[in-house]
């Protein structure tokens, strides 16, 4: 065994917490520092999501499928007869909201989820929730497979702006990282929020492009239009118009809001997050 | 060469009290916190190479000021100071997925601890064959019996080598033979680390390692000292306690 007195490191402070106003790229450095962590713990969350189960990772594409169906049958016994895509937009927009829906509901829980981790060692606690959303991401982006034989069934050409696909989902992901991580701190303090931000996430479905196209909103005038500063209509309607091999088809405005929007939440929720997070670990 | 490892100056920690909506309001018209103090002017400092022990009934605040130390929690009041890494052994096996197998979970477990990938790469074969777990290790953790849980779990927590040494009520896990192994890994961990600081309610082994025992009672050091003092004064204190009731 050797001696580890050789060379005796410094005292130093336990606990200095840098800035919270420079939280939102210490964020950054601490995930570039803590990624074989991320990495595993994202391994964990994937896996034990299919666990047991005979189609495995099959559910992940099978899950938004059968949804989807379940929302073109609604959709046709309500307004009759829809656009011949209509089927692969609800297919869409079911995976692309439920990656944001997911994001936020497992970042709202990340930390209460993991008293019993928290509780037995340090380390940058954003790490839990860029886990979690990151695991999602990764279940998004294997639901997305089932976007190959959309592709074939309906003859659409494959482009480069397919690149789009990944970026719509990223920004879903991202949108949910910033909200989850300002809620966070608040959940393990009082509980409500979890039960708030489940509303949400379900009222939130109707309000988004998932059972709709940005189209439609167009077509309904002004109120419909007004739909579209909804932020999650962009990375919805990205991955559409990127499936379907177009450029994002959407005015600039309402693109570059959405953008600022998901950025404006993740500075303010790193801040929160960093602010808040130590104090309400001790409610756990 | 009497170096201090860890250095803590007048150390407060409060819990909040979890609270409804009708106490949130009734708190708030007559201004009061409603606070539990977990540790109260904590005064303390480490020597390089010392063992110190603390001991403590059941809610003292023992584990909260390991959790302190390792800056799980950071305290109201107060600094703390320490050289070196810190690692805390406590609650073996904390984050274990039982749907991957053990080698996955060796990884995992391992990152947690805060091991780099490298060094986890490098000493999986060590740790495996440390677990006794043979061909087990392949198998999801699911399938594993609680002992062998443990092994695994201490197997890896004992691959790194911290200058400081934090260890909370994790002595003797698994069967007796096994006992016997880990006892000895974890003795030898505490030889190996320059300052140790262990939490148990076994105390012939607080006498046998420790250098010095602290007491703690409702979150303030009644006793710091050597082992016997601190012991027969913890045998005191509970005395009083049931002589109250």
């Amino acid at each position: 065994m050797e001696e580890a007195e050789v060379d005796s490191p410094p005292l130093r402070q336990i606990g200095v917490k840098s800035p919270p106003l420079l939280a939102p790229f210490t964020t950054i450095s601490e995930l570039k520092s803590n990624r074989f962590l991320v990495r595993n713990l994202i391994r964990r969350e994937v896996r034990g999501r299919y666990r047991n189960a005979a189609l495995g990772y099959g559910w992940a594409v099978i899950e938004p499928a059968l949804l989807a169906l379940v929302y073109w049958f609604l959709f046709i016994m309500l307004s009759g007869n829809p656009d011949k895509m209509y089927a692969a937009w609800v297919l869409v927009g079911v995976i692309v909201w439920g990656c944001f829906a997911k994001s936020l509901n497992g970042a709202t829980n990340s930390l209460t989820s993991n008293v019993r981790t928290m509780h037995l060692v340090y380390f940058p606690r954003s790490i839990f929730p860029i886990a979690s959303v990151g695991a999602n991401m990764i279940v998004t982006m294997m639901s997305c497979l089932v976007m190959l034989p959309i592709i074939f069934v309906y003859d659409l050409p494959i482009t480069i702006h397919l690149f789009w696909v990944p970026v719509g989902v990223f920004l879903a992901g991202f949108m949910a990282l910033g909200l989850g991580m300002m809620v966070a701190p608040i959940n393990c303090i009082q509980r409500d929020m979890q039960h708030l931000i489940r509303f949400i996430t379900r009222a939130g479905f109707f309000v988004s492009p998932v059972m709709w196209t940005a189209e439609m909103a167009m077509e309904r005038g002004a109120w419909g239009e007004s739909a579209l500063w909804n932020p999650m209509v962009v990375p919805i309607t990205m991955v559409r118009h990127g499936l379907e091999g177009k450029i994002v088809d959407l005015p600039f405005y309402i693109i570059a809001s959405s953008i600022i929007t998901a950025f404006v939440m993740y500075v303010i929720g790193t801040i929160i997050f960093s602010k808040y997070e130590r104090r309400a670990v001790k409610y756990l | 060469m009497n170096k201090t490892s860890i250095k803590l100056d007048d150390i407060a920690l409060h819990f909040p009290k979890q609270r409804n909506i009708v106490s949130i309001i009734l708190d708030f018209f007559r201004k009061r916190e409603r606070n539990f103090t977990a540790l109260e002017g904590i005064d303390l400092e480490i020597q390089q190479g010392e063992v110190v022990g603390i001991i403590g009934r059941n809610g003292s605040g023992k584990s909260t000021l390991l959790r302190v130390i390792s800056g799980i929690y950071p305290p109201d009041v107060g600094k703390v100071h320490a050289a070196g890494d810190i690692s805390l052994l406590a609650g073996l096996g904390t984050g274990f997925s039982a749907h991957q197998t053990g080698r996955e979970n060796a990884l995992l477990y391992g990152s947690i601890l805060g091991h780099s990938e490298e060094e986890m790469r490098k000493k999986l074969d060590e740790i495996i064959d440390f677990s006794e777990l043979g061909s087990f290790i392949d198998e999801p953790l699911r399938t594993y019996s609680a002992g062998m849980k443990a092994r695994l779990g201490l197997a890896v927590a004992s691959a790194i080598k911290p200058n400081i040494l934090l260890i909370d009520e994790v002595l003797g896990v698994g069967d007796p033979s096994f006992k016997e192994k880990s006892k000895k890994k974890i003795l030898n961990m505490v030889k190996g680390a320059s300052t140790v600081v262990v939490v148990s309610h076994s105390f012939g082994l607080m006498t046998d390692i420790c250098d010095r025992v602290i007491l703690l009672h409702h979150g303030k050091v009644m006793c710091d000292g050597a082992p016997q003092d601190s012991i027969k004064k913890y045998y005191e204190l509970a005395g009083e306690v049931n002589e109250e009731k």
